[in-house]
């Protein structure tokens, strides 16, 4: 080989050596020139790139007091930066000796959407590229057949006599898949029951999105737009505070909300009373009453997450006016 | 020859830099939500004591009236004032079997016991019992603010604050706009009703299995089961 590789040195004055100097030097130079491409473009949002304090920063649990408040402090200066103004940041630690519980009632839905769009509004969720939470899934009735169902139904007036709604949203899992496939344990289980996301810590693998049974995990593919005026400024760092482009985010059960007492923002916005919730671990909660007895269906039970989720069913139907005639002409 | 790899290399970064631009992320309109949507007030306001009705404009209390005039006791007739009422409540169709016919701004329990007006849930207990033992445990109706039933800010919602007690059942609603799925097109002309993708063997297949399963006209006799979510949650049992 080195004979050869010196003849051609002879014919042509270029050694094998310099070749592949020249070679990787210019593809070095041209990947940084690939790399450094975004500067270019229009859209660029130097905010992208993140301050070196964000870089430096630790992961959630490992903070110290102090370190915890330089981060708000810094995410307060970039809200006010982007948004004009001053938010309620704080770090809503998790409670103790509480465990959250989500019930809903199916005979109750209508697909209104309502917990939908006040979820959004509470939690900051990106309006353009739109992420929602919760996913109201139309189910012909006779069935609770996933497979079958719709979530772009667009019907003048709900419900539609011929179907019944099933919101889905995060079932905050006792065995949550997203947390175990987690490379970087940026998201994982706090004591009363929530999964949370460290949004500086997530590296934007999307494995939980893959793993959760119940689509309840969604990626920032593109920079989160919400309009200044539509910003929600009672914030936590764990839940509503903005998130940056290529992080996941999901649900929270409102943690800035539930963890000092209040209701989550899509139970009281719900116009049927359909959405109860509460801290199952108390004999005299609404869940604890309707765990005891109601009759429960549990949503992809077989998954084994063991969801804090609850779907419920009353004895009778309800009544709404105008869609009975239609349900008892089918029925009849 | 060395020169002639170096402009192969820089052209390719040229092309790498000035090329056709990388995909942007598709953003289309965002949805118009205003915020009376989303509002948490109750959905209606309702008759604390004393109740008040405005009859031409001035604001009357029930014995205002009442008090002097004496109605008749049967109570089928046509209303001369109230007119606005719409009385849609099933079989439950006489004023007096809620409100006292003597004391007009109190609600008629059973026998001649009398109830104020902020106490409506007792009175609906006469027939709605099973809803109203759900209610007192939280699993009807709605509490706003705190989860906490201990806590004295809790505000849970009284029958009247949601139901018309004249027409309770509730009118349907306007949905809000659905999810805007952006890089999947419309999926209703791909996988709800509309033509199917046969390219794509699981689109094919579910095809095939809706058409196993599901008959192409649903005859009266076939039957939408009328118990709903309720039944098919005993089917699944």
């Amino acid at each position: 080989m080195t004979h050869a590789g010196s003849a051609d040195s002879d014919l042509s004055g270029v050694t094998r050596r310099s070749f592949l100097g020249t070679a990787a030097a210019v593809t070095g130079v041209a990947a940084v020139v690939t790399a450094l491409k975004p500067l270019l473009e229009a859209d660029f949002d130097p905010g992208d790139l993140g301050s070196v304090e964000q870089f430096l920063q630790k992961h959630y649990k490992e903070m110290t007091p102090l370190e915890m408040e330089e981060a708000l402090a810094r995410i307060r200066r970039q809200v006010r930066e982007r948004f004009d103004i001053e938010p309620n940041l704080r770090d809503a630690r998790s409670l103790v000796g509480v465990e959250f519980v989500y019930a809903l009632n199916l005979s109750r839905c209508i697909g209104c959407r309502r917990c939908v769009h006040a979820c959004v509004a509470e939690n900051n969720q990106s309006r353009n590229p739109e992420i929602q939470y919760i996913r109201v899934l139309e189910i012909p009735k006779g069935t609770i057949d996933i497979e079958r169902s719709d979530h772009h139904y667009d019907h003048e007036t709900v419900p539609d006599p011929d179907h019944f709604y099933m919101p889905v949203q995060c079932h905050q899992c006792a065995d949550p898949p997203c947390v175990k496939v987690c490379p970087v344990e940026a998201t994982w289980q706090e004591d009363d029951g929530i999964t949370v996301v460290d949004y500086d810590w997530c590296i934007g693998c999307r494995y939980c999105q893959a793993a959760c049974p119940y689509w309840a995990r969604r990626f920032n593919f593109a920079e989160p737009e919400i309009p200044k005026d539509q910003i929600n400024p009672d914030m936590a760092y764990l839940s509503n505070r903005p998130r940056p482009k290529g992080v996941m985010e999901k649900c929270t059960y409102c943690l800035h909300r539930t963890r000092e007492g209040r209701m989550p923002a899509c139970l009281e916005v719900c116009p049927v009373g359909a959405r109860k919730f509460g801290d199952v671990l108390d004999p005299d909660s609404e869940v604890t009453q309707i765990l005891r007895k109601k009759r429960i269906y549990v949503l992809k039970e077989e998954a084994s997450t063991l969801p804090r989720f609850f779907y419920y069913f009353d004895e009778r139907r309800p009544q709404i006016r105008e869609g009975d005639a239609a349900t008892e002409g089918a029925a009849s | 020859m060395a020169i002639g790899i170096a402009v192969c290399f820089l052209a390719l970064a040229g092309w790498f830099l000035f090329g056709p631009a990388s995909a942007s992320f598709p953003r289309t309109e965002s949805a118009v939500i205003a915020a009376s949507d989303i509002t948490i007030d109750p959905v209606r306001t309702v008759q604390t004591d004393q109740p008040v009705v405005k009859i031409a404009g001035f604001e009357m209390h029930c014995m205002n009236c009442h008090g002097l005039f004496e109605s008749r006791p049967e109570t089928a007739r046509r209303l001369t004032q109230h007119q606005h009422i719409v009385l849609d409540h099933g079989l439950n169709d006489r004023c007096f079997n809620c409100h006292d016919n003597e004391q007009r701004d109190m609600l008629a329990l059973r026998g001649s016991k009398k109830i104020p007006y902020k106490q409506v849930a007792r009175l609906c207990a006469k027939c709605h019992g099973p809803t109203y033992r759900d209610w007192q445990q939280g699993m009807h109706g709605k509490a706003l603010l705190r989860w906490d039933p201990d806590d004295p800010g809790r505000r849970p919602l009284r029958c009247s604050e949601c139901h018309d007690p004249h027409a309770p059942a509730f009118d349907p609603l306007r949905p809000l706009p659905g999810p805007n799925t952006l890089r999947m097109g419309d999926p209703k002309d791909k996988q709800h009703g509309g033509e199917v993708d046969l390219k794509d063997p699981l689109r094919k297949w579910q095809l095939e299995i809706d058409n196993r399963h599901l008959p192409a006209e649903p005859g009266p006799s076939e039957g939408i089961d009328e118990g709903t979510a309720a039944s098919a949650a005993e089917a699944i049992r």
